[in-house]
């Protein structure tokens, strides 16, 4: 390997020497460590250029005199535009970026990521640090996000009686959707506040569909609150849906990343917590359309079927099956008459009989066969006990009467 | 009453998607219909009627 090493390396004295590039090179991996990327850097502003670009070009110094030292800074124009401040020369500022070397120039800078006033330093490096604890606690995750209610009866709000939000979301509520706005007060910045915030999401968590955390517009400072672990995890933590609503657009909380959802401002969580009213009736109005369409068309396609059902059904076969039925009725009817008739004539010679028995039964006919019927004072003499001698009799015999005397009585001797 | 109004609204639209169903029958189409419609005036009464209502927690546990 290291054969053609000493033929080809140009050395003075023992001492190698080294191409421009490659000395270039060995700062390079020098400056390419761990405790020069990703830092906070401390220091007062100096040289500061704003340059047409959008770059922003300066130096850090600390102290003056003889002791003092000065690293050259860079922020680019895609991390200046995050800032929240405008630097000057002489303010005391937190930077926080990389030490890189821009090698055709031989300088090393420091890359500027992002900048604030050295008087909030301490809690923005607070901030930051509890946002990588938070987030390696998987507070920050996407997916505990949950979906809110798309109808919610009680809308939950934490944040301070006084304050414009409150105003705001009520009047963005009260004109988009009837629902009940449940406070649950908590002062919003200040000393404590993270406890009272915490408080109070804790008291209404169950009690309405959905919650709205947050306050209006302010210094870092004033939402400070928000950034707190214990708001936070309380947020997290909520069984009810959050939106989180802190400040401005440009303003984040870290409970922005741990709610369900992030709305910029409190009017915009009120709009994102309802529907609006019209809207709903919108729907319903067209639910009812649709309905009423479906409805008819279902009639229709009813009708449409009796209508084929009736034409399938085949007349002429139904005429001639109910000929067939009224002959057969018909023939029937004059069995029936039939029937009825011979009984009317065997009753008629039934008649007949009895009538031939009566006239057996007529006491008149004995008189045809030679006997005569003896009459004493208009009644029948059936014995000779109703006649006496001498009485005057009648004798009704077949053709007429004829008058005569009783002679003589003579009893039959068994009686 | 105690039908929140989500739940009618969901009912209105189960509703519409059966009666697009071409089999229900005649009988039930009319039935649901009925229901669909009184559905819609309930949830339209109660979005027109109610007013958004303001109440305060106490700070007391």
């Amino acid at each position: 390997m290291m054969l053609g090493g000493h033929s080809t390396s140009p050395e003075r004295f023992g001492t190698p020497i080294l191409a421009v590039s490659e000395v270039s090179g060995l700062i390079c991996s020098l400056l390419d460590d761990a405790c020069l990327h990703q830092i906070w850097v401390r220091g007062e502003v100096t040289n500061y250029r704003d340059h047409t670009s959008g770059h922003r070009y300066f130096s850090l110094v600390e102290g003056n005199g003889r002791d003092s030292a000065l690293i050259n800074c860079a922020m680019w124009r895609s991390y200046a535009s995050e800032l929240r401040f405008e630097p000057r020369d002489g303010m005391d500022v937190l930077a926080w970026g990389s030490v890189e070397v821009y090698e055709p120039q031989g300088r090393y800078q420091f890359i500027v990521r992002e900048m604030h006033p050295a008087g909030l330093g301490e809690r923005h490096l607070m901030v930051e640090r509890w946002k990588q604890e938070l987030d390696a606690d998987g507070l920050f995750d996407p997916g505990r996000r949950r979906p809110l209610p798309a109808f919610p009866q009680r809308i939950g709000v934490v944040t301070s009686r006084t304050g414009a939000a409150l105003q705001d979301i009520l009047s963005v509520i009260s004109r988009r959707y009837p629902a009940e706005v449940v406070l649950s007060p908590t002062a919003v910045q200040g000393e404590g506040a993270h406890i009272e915030i915490t408080e109070a999401i804790r008291r209404i968590d169950g009690l309405v569909d959905v919650i709205i955390v947050g306050r209006g517009g302010g210094s870092f400072e004033d939402l400070f609150p928000f950034n707190h672990p214990d708001v936070v995890r309380a947020v997290a933590g909520c069984g009810t849906p959050v939106i989180s609503a802190v400040g401005h657009e440009v303003d984040t909380a870290l409970c922005d990343f741990a709610a369900d959802l992030r709305a910029p401002t409190p009017s915009a969580a009120a709009e994102r917590a309802v529907p609006e009213r019209r809207q709903v009736l919108r729907e319903l109005a067209g639910c009812a359309e649709r309905m009423e369409a479906l409805l008819r068309s279902r009639l229709a396609a009813s009708q449409n079927e009796v209508e084929d059902l009736r034409g399938r059904m085949h007349p002429r076969r139904l005429a001639r099956r109910i000929n067939e039925r009224m002959q057969r009725l018909a023939e029937h009817e004059e069995l029936l008459r039939r029937a009825a008739l011979s009984r009317v004539q065997r009753e008629r010679a039934a008649l007949a009989e009895i009538r031939a028995g009566l006239a057996g039964q007529n006491p008149l006919a004995v008189l045809d066969r030679g006997y005569c019927i003896v009459e004493a004072d208009g009644n029948i003499a059936r014995s000779v006990g109703d006649l006496e001698p001498g009485g005057r009799v009648a004798l009704r015999m077949k053709d007429g009467r004829a008058s005569a005397v009783v002679e003589e009585i003579t009893y039959d001797r068994d009686l | 009453m105690t039908e929140t109004f989500e739940a009618m609204l969901e009912e209105l639209r189960r509703i519409v998607r059966k009666l697009e169903d071409g089999d229900t029958s005649l009988e039930e189409s009319i039935a649901i219909y009925e229901r669909g419609a009184l559905l819609v005036k309930q949830c339209e009464d109660l979005l027109g009627t109610a007013e958004m209502k303001l109440t305060e927690l106490g700070r007391d546990r």
